[in-house]
């Protein structure tokens, strides 16, 4: 079966280079359709008000336009026949690396805020795909922890298959990636530059934005200068590290920290305060648990692993109740995959949650789509079945927070981007060869 | 079916081997606990009271846990079942109308629960590492040199591993601890129990395999200014046909040495001077005589033929491991009837696979009759073993292969399926009681047994959500 498929994508390859000598076709991507449907017959998990056995969601124009028991909907709309399976928001994955075709660190400066992933993003990385076939929907992809403060993220939905703006996230707001810890201590240290301790680390970070708050001092004399009528004001240089930075400071960025130990929560949210911007999430977060009222007291939310732990000296007290015990303190919890491979059974992850400190259903789902669009930003748009949501739909094989549960169709905007009972890759928008 | 490999092979002989209760030997660290699995009754009983290990009545109490839907592996699930344990061992499993409980039983009632034996991961470096960014912590593999056979993991296993109690709590009872794939010839594999106070209780059986690895990763090609021989698979291939060529060559001198120190004594000849010893030589010898498996791995398909070529052209006794990319090779190691540890299914596919392509990988296997086992190639997540099994059940592989995959299958691959891996009577009482599907993420697992002892549902992380709980 598998011999046949590797000659039909072969098959498809050379249809594509025939097409592309015949006239550029292969520039053209398919474009998604504007989606109107209905799915009936499904267990609605809506996340926000329980579940809805014998569901429908009516989807129009790519929007949730109404979920219930019964929805209204014009008869012309098609109906996809969900068969009893649950029906869950997209998974939303708020702390990936993929489809940066390996250019995840700028590992040559620890202050880097102005690297644009967007300027990586590779659209056409099968992990988006393999991705899209876990459930997942949107993701942040972010800079890596090599430096103190790495570069701005990129906001993506998993419509694979069309071209690059048309996967990016419309109107996601803008996220930074900053680090703490190991990492940036090892990349600099290792080659006996600044930092190569802890101290260092927060002493680089706290130089760069001293720079930063100088910069902005700058700019405000001149527009004072320029304001009161002076015409011989020269304008400081536009320096777009420094522009990054200011944005930090004027809140324009959400601030997306890498850091692992409780007591560099604290020094962290102490630093957040003492040059006024805010934290959105803490990103592994391993050691929450052991300060998790403080970091709720801040209303900073965390992306963590559900049990990932040992890999380094700084995820050694790393426990998989960490979620739980911090959610039941009042933090905002997501499960994140930082990794190809989690990202791809996110649901099995959260799924842990109700083992690892007795998470409810919805309390577990909603660490992989509303916590999560929470701390991408995009919380009004996606991450539960709500009228007037993004219709981000995944139908599945199986209870989905098992570790049985598969996708059998996920919809993008109301449109279909994988259905797990087609041949090849299972991908109505992509062919090999595309 | 005898137990074929280290301590079982030779200690564990009689069916009627009791021990001091658990419970009063945790207490004294003196007393080598293992050792009284080893015994008969009356001899036990004189352990006991030398060592001053407490009431010797205990000793003979058996636990019955009662009322629980038993996954007995080899005959079926039994509802409203009892399992009792004794001395160590399985002693009845059977309906709780048709099982005799002795009146001075400890009976624990496991009503609702799910009780199935203790899960054997088939790939691990438990024992090996505790932090994997640490250098100082890790025994993982010798990277100085491709060829080393001589290389025992029984050498470096560390028994107070932090990781061992995260394993053993979600009834994880039983391993194979191997180094890291960055050699051909890594160094050879033990079989470990997940619960004793030192290395020598917990290593059952040392040395009980060889990896030997095919799957390109081995090449020393990192860059073209640190290349060296073997940088490719052509490399890699010469230099194991070498090896197991030195050590037919290092055999047949220390035959003829034997020949010629008998001719010479016969002729009251001085003897002659005898053959250097070759650690590395000598440690491949089982291995040629297919005394000892070989592990062989290989991801792709023609890294795969390649590899049973080799392992053919010396006779090696081989099973197959990873083969994650062999999909268009199924029906070739069908043909081949060895088993296959198989995966990780979490292992990317390639570009140009579907996503489902290593999920399904134990599906299309098992369709096709391969025996198959699970391992998780790791330490720290070595407790995920059975969610990797149903996983993979999630992708066609039949829900009871999949646990016989973790259980039954890997004892028989390992030579312990007369003592591991069935709730039978006459075996090791490694036993899990879980509230719901073993191979399910939602699971608790509630009582862990090994040979017969309760073990304590603890472990460093389970002492620091404590700590913070307070």
């Amino acid at each position: 079966m598998k011999v046949n498929r590797f000659a039909i994508h072969s098959l498809r390859v050379a249809v594509a280079v025939w097409l592309v000598a015949l006239g550029g076709w292969a520039q053209t991507a398919p474009t998604a359709k504007s989606a109107n449907v209905v799915i009936k017959n499904a267990i609605v998990m809506t996340v926000t008000h329980g579940n809805i056995k014998n569901g429908s969601v009516y989807v129009k124009d790519g929007k949730i336009a109404a979920v219930g028991e019964t929805v209204n909907a014009p008869s012309d709309v098609p109906v996809v026949d969900a068969g009893g399976k649950y029906v869950t928001p997209g998974i939303i994955d708020s702390h990936s690396h993929i489809a940066l075709d390996d250019d995840v660190n700028e590992a040559t400066s620890p202050i880097t805020p102005h690297m644009m992933m967007m300027d990586a993003f590779d659209y056409q990385d099968k992990a988006i795909y393999r991705g899209l076939a876990g459930g997942v929907t949107t993701s942040l992809l972010l800079h890596g922890s090599a430096n103190m403060i790495g570069g701005q993220a990129v906001v993506i939905k998993h419509k694979y298959g069309l071209g690059r703006d048309a996967m990016l996230f419309p109107g996601a707001p803008r996220s930074i990636k900053f680090a703490s810890g190991e990492n940036p201590k090892r990349v600099y240290g290792s080659r006996d530059q600044l930092p190569s301790t802890r101290m260092g680390n927060f002493a680089v970070q706290r130089e760069a934005l001293v720079q930063a708050q100088d910069y902005m001092k700058e700019w405000d004399n001149y527009n004072a200068k320029v304001q009161k009528g002076d015409r011989d004001a020269t304008p400081p240089k536009h320096d777009l590290k420094l522009e990054a930075l200011a944005d930090i400071l004027r809140g324009k960025l959400m601030v997306q920290i890498h850091c692992y130990r409780a007591d560099e929560f604290l020094n962290e949210m102490a630093m957040a305060k003492e040059f006024g911007y805010k934290i959105r999430a803490f990103h592994h977060a391993l050691e929450a648990y052991k300060v998790a009222d403080k970091i709720a007291a801040e209303n900073v939310g965390i992306a963590t692993f559900a049990d990932w732990w040992g890999f380094k000296q700084e995820a050694w007290d790393a426990i998989p109740w960490n979620a739980v015990m911090s959610m039941r303190k009042g933090v905002r919890v997501a499960i994140k995959s930082d990794s190809d491979d989690f990202a791809r059974r996110l649901n099995q992850e959260a799924g842990k949650t109700m083992r690892y400190g007795g998470a409810t259903e919805e309390e577990a789902l909603k660490m992989i789509t509303l916590n999560a669009a929470w701390i991408v930003g995009v919380d009004d748009k996606v991450g539960s079945i709500d009228v007037g949501k993004d219709a981000d739909l995944v139908i599945w094989d199986g209870y989905p927070l098992s570790s049985y549960g598969v996708p059998n169709k996920v919809f993008i905007d109301g449109d279909v981007y994988f259905d797990r009972s087609l041949p090849g890759f299972g991908m109505p928008h992509y062919q090999e060869g595309q | 079916m005898r137990s074929n490999i280290g301590r079982w092979s030779s200690i564990v002989r009689n069916n009627h081997a009791v021990r001091c209760p658990s419970s009063v030997v945790r207490e004294n660290h003196a007393v080598p606990r293992r050792l009284s699995i080893v015994r008969k009754i009356e001899m036990a009983f004189a352990l006991c009271a030398v060592l001053a290990c407490g009431t010797v009545s205990a000793q003979t109490r058996s636990i019955a846990l009662k009322g629980g839907k038993l996954l007995t592996i080899t005959h079926g699930v039994i509802e409203n079942g009892v399992v009792v344990i004794e001395g160590g061992k399985i002693t009845a499993v059977g309906a709780v109308a048709s099982t005799k409980i002795s009146a001075n039983a400890q009976v624990i009632d496991v009503t609702g629960m799910t009780v199935y034996p203790g899960l054997i991961d088939s790939e691990t470096n438990l024992g090996l590492t505790e932090i994997s960014a640490e250098n100082m912590t890790n025994d993982l593999v010798e990277p100085s040199d491709e060829i080393m056979p001589h290389m025992h993991t029984a050498d470096a296993f560390h028994a107070e591993s932090a990781l061992i109690p995260v394993a053993r709590i979600n009834g994880v009872t039983n391993a194979i601890v191997a180094p890291t794939s960055t050699d051909t010839l890594p160094g050879q594999d033990s079989f470990i129990q997940l619960d004793g106070k030192s290395a020598d209780e917990m290593l059952i059986g040392r040395d009980v395999a060889m990896p030997l690895n095919f799957t390109g990763g081995e090449r020393r090609n990192e860059s073209w200014e640190k290349r060296k021989f073997p940088s490719t698979r052509m490399g890699l291939a010469a230099q194991l046909r070498q090896a197991f060529i030195d050590a037919q060559d290092y055999e047949a001198k220390l035959a003829e040495y034997d020949r010629k120190k008998e001719a010479a004594a016969k002729d009251n000849k001085p003897a002659p001077s005898p053959v250097k010893r070759d650690l590395k030589l000598e440690a491949l010898l089982p291995y040629l005589h297919g005394k000892k498996q070989i592990v062989l791995a290989a991801e792709g398909p023609s890294d795969l033929e390649t590899a049973v070529r080799l392992a053919n052209e010396f006779k090696l006794k081989f099973i197959l491991n990873h083969v994650s990319h062999s999909q268009p090779a199924l029906d070739f190691i069908a043909q081949l009837k060895v088993p296959v540890i198989v995966g990780p299914i979490y292992q990317s596919p390639k570009p140009e696979e579907r996503y489902d392509a290593v999920y399904s990988l134990p599906a299309e296997l098992a369709k096709r009759g391969v025996k198959i086992a699970f391992a998780t190639y790791d330490a720290h997540n070595a407790r995920n073993l059975p969610y990797q099994a149903g996983f993979a059940s999630a992708f066609g592989l039949p829900y009871d292969e999949a646990l016989k995959a973790i259980t039954i299958n890997p004892a028989e691959i390992w030579g312990v399926a007369d003592k591991l891996g069935s709730l039978d009577v006459g075996k090791v009482a490694n036993v899990v009681v879980a509230n719901g599907d073993p191979l399910d993420v939602r699971t608790d697992v509630k009582h862990v047994f090994i040979e017969g002892n309760e073990v304590p549902l603890t472990s460093r992380q389970t002492q620091l959500r404590d700590q913070y709980s307070k």
